[in-house]
């Protein structure tokens, strides 16, 4: 072989690598970003499964995941573009839509609020709504919970008077000292953690649900630009496919310590007994019938939560939840 | 100078909405994202009031937080400004204590002292309170030997003509510094609001966060610059009535 030779061979080579490389990066899957609604814990047990047991990739995906929080509203991510999928509550969705914003809703994670309030079953017995008169009860101001309770409240007849409404924090001294006797929780991840604080004390507690009343009021689901279902339905179908795969196989009881071990890589402060009994309570909410498929999206509780909003006018008019709800029919 | 800092303020603010318009419009998003010019018009006609209250309120509570952390600065420099143990004690412990981020002590302080005023106070008073400290320290610790030779040449000097002097001869200074803390005190008591207080415009931003609600937060970065431009204005006119009347000019 003469220089000349030499000198093509060493430059076509590495064109030859190069153009390898890429062509693998490409089957390597396509670039996702999904923006949760919170931190990673129990309530996004699925997608961080999906995430750590290769969903995503068998679905040849390449999906980052990116913790929520108070701050992160994944609905305008989506609209800017940083985010491709994301999670949202459905008060968030409705405010968004109502504003023009172009989400649509693909699956409904959480079938029951987790959202209740704390109490102390030794101080009340709370079997009707008319029992929360004289109470003194926890909720955040211009959060939905507050949106919640003045529908119950409503319901019952109560007006302002009738009970004292208390403006919480991350800080629960107040329920702990009692100056409140409802404290409002996420049920699966809060839950069990003030549960056991309190068991310690010799303490019991108990959930008061507002589905149990009749008040539905529809939390996280999985929302998408209207343009990515349109001009991508196959991505779609694809991300959604791998992320309820991970919620069911999370939620499989023959997984559990699977399920756990993952959450421990991201929660690691929480003790393993408690974060079981998260994982339970979290299936309860995520399925609660196991007829019901994970990630159905539960059309009369949109209808409720719609009228609630537009009831306590935080909506200015009717929103037509036929433009946001698009379920999307996995295929396996 | 009250019309030429609200003016200035004014050009401020409209160019940070002509900014947001622009992005906007051109990249064709909701109002959700950005709310129009005529959604913004809206909720401050239905905000104005409970906002404007809202702000008056944080802002009682900076003016008086920075009162009381000038009084702090000008105890804690005057005592530190001599280079003796306690001196460079006093130094020390203060940016100790400066050091200790305030929105991890917030929630601390909310929880033994509850979400009241005197939480918010102190909140404002600790955030506004040490850049004014640096500069009384800078200020009380650089002797002004010209002056302060003759007094220590005749046995006349004592530490309140030294004080005297050194603050006489550095008034625009330490005028300037007490002026620009009112933002820092105004920030300082809204931080509080959205930590953990019941009241005030960081409390009512607060609620607008939870509500996805841009054109609230925008109506209320207006009132909150407004009263700062103007505070800050008179403070600015306070220093230099007191400049004159010490100085005669």
């Amino acid at each position: 072989m003469n220089n000349k030779a030499r000198t093509l061979i060493l430059p076509a080579s590495l064109m030859v690598v190069m153009a390898l490389l890429v062509a693998t990066s490409a089957r390597a899957g396509d670039k996702v970003v999904y923006r949760l609604k919170w931190l990673r814990n129990v309530s996004v047990v699925g997608a961080l499964y999906a995430e750590t047991h290769g969903l995503f990739e068998k679905a040849g995906l390449d999906v980052e995941v990116k913790a929520g929080g108070p701050e992160r509203d994944a609905i305008r991510e989506l609209e800017l573009g940083y985010a491709d999928f994301g999670e949202a509550s459905a008060d968030q969705v409705l405010r968004a839509r109502a504003k023009g914003a172009p989400v649509v809703v693909i699956a409904q994670l959480f079938q029951v609020n987790p959202l209740q309030w704390m109490y102390r079953p030794e101080e009340m017995q709370i079997d009707k709504l008319a029992d929360l008169r004289g109470k003194v009860i926890g909720v955040t101001f211009g959060g939905n919970d507050e949106t919640i309770m003045n529908t119950l409240l409503a319901e019952a007849g109560l007006g302002s008077t009738d009970v004292k409404l208390f403006s919480v924090r991350y800080d629960y001294t107040p329920f702990y000292r009692r100056q409140v006797q409802f404290w409002p929780v996420y049920r699966n991840a809060q839950g069990p953690l003030i549960a056991a604080q309190l068991r310690k004390e010799g303490e019991g507690t108990a959930f008061f649900n507002p589905a149990d009343f009749g008040v539905k009021f529809v939390a996280n689901c999985v929302v998408t630009e209207a343009r990515t279902l349109t001009e991508r339905p196959e991505l779609v179908q694809r991300f959604l496919a791998a992320l309820l795969a991970g919620w069911q196989e999370a939620l499989d009881p023959k997984n559990q310590e699977e399920a756990i071990t993952t959450l421990l890589k991201y929660d690691p402060d929480t003790p393993r007994p408690i974060l079981e009994e998260q994982l339970q309570i979290t299936r309860e909410l995520i399925q609660p019938d196991a007829a019901v498929a994970i990630g159905t999206i539960d059309e009369k509780g949109w209808e409720q939560t719609e009228r609630i909003m537009r009831g306590q006018k935080q909506l200015p008019g009717v929103v037509d939840l036929k433009a946001i709800l698009k379920p999307v029919s996995i295929r396996n | 100078m009250l019309p030429r800092r609200v003016f200035q303020f004014f050009i401020i603010y409209f160019l940070f909405l002509g900014v947001l318009m622009a992005l906007k419009y051109s990249l064709a998003l909701s109002d959700y994202v950005i709310p129009s010019p005529s959604g913004i018009f809206h909720t401050l006609i239905a905000e104005y009031r409970q906002y404007s209250l809202a702000t008056l309120n944080t802002m009682t509570v900076a003016v008086i937080g920075q009162i009381l952390s000038v009084v702090m600065a000008l105890v804690i420099g005057i005592s530190g400004r001599q280079s003796t143990w306690l001196g460079s004690f006093i130094k020390v412990a203060a940016y100790n204590f400066q050091a200790y981020p305030i929105v991890a002590l917030a929630p601390i302080l909310f929880i033994l002292l509850g979400d009241g005023f005197l939480t918010r106070l102190l909140i404002a008073a600790m955030i506004c309170y040490f850049p004014v400290l640096l500069s009384v320290l800078g200020i009380m610790s650089k002797p002004v030997d010209d002056i302060e030779h003759f007094y220590r040449a005749t046995g006349r000097m004592r530490w309140q003509l030294e004080v005297k002097i050194r603050t006489f001869e550095n008034l625009t200074q330490l005028t300037t510094v007490i002026a620009g803390s009112a933002t820092l005190a105004m920030a300082g008591t809204i931080v509080g609001e959205f930590i953990a207080a019941n009241a005030g415009i960081g409390y009512n931003i607060r609620i607008a966060l939870y509500q996805s609600d841009l054109g609230k937060i925008l109506i209320a970065l207006f009132l909150i610059g407004i009263t700062i431009a103007v505070y800050q204005a008179l403070l600015e006119s306070l220093g230099a009535i007191i400049k004159r009347a010490w100085t005669g000019r």
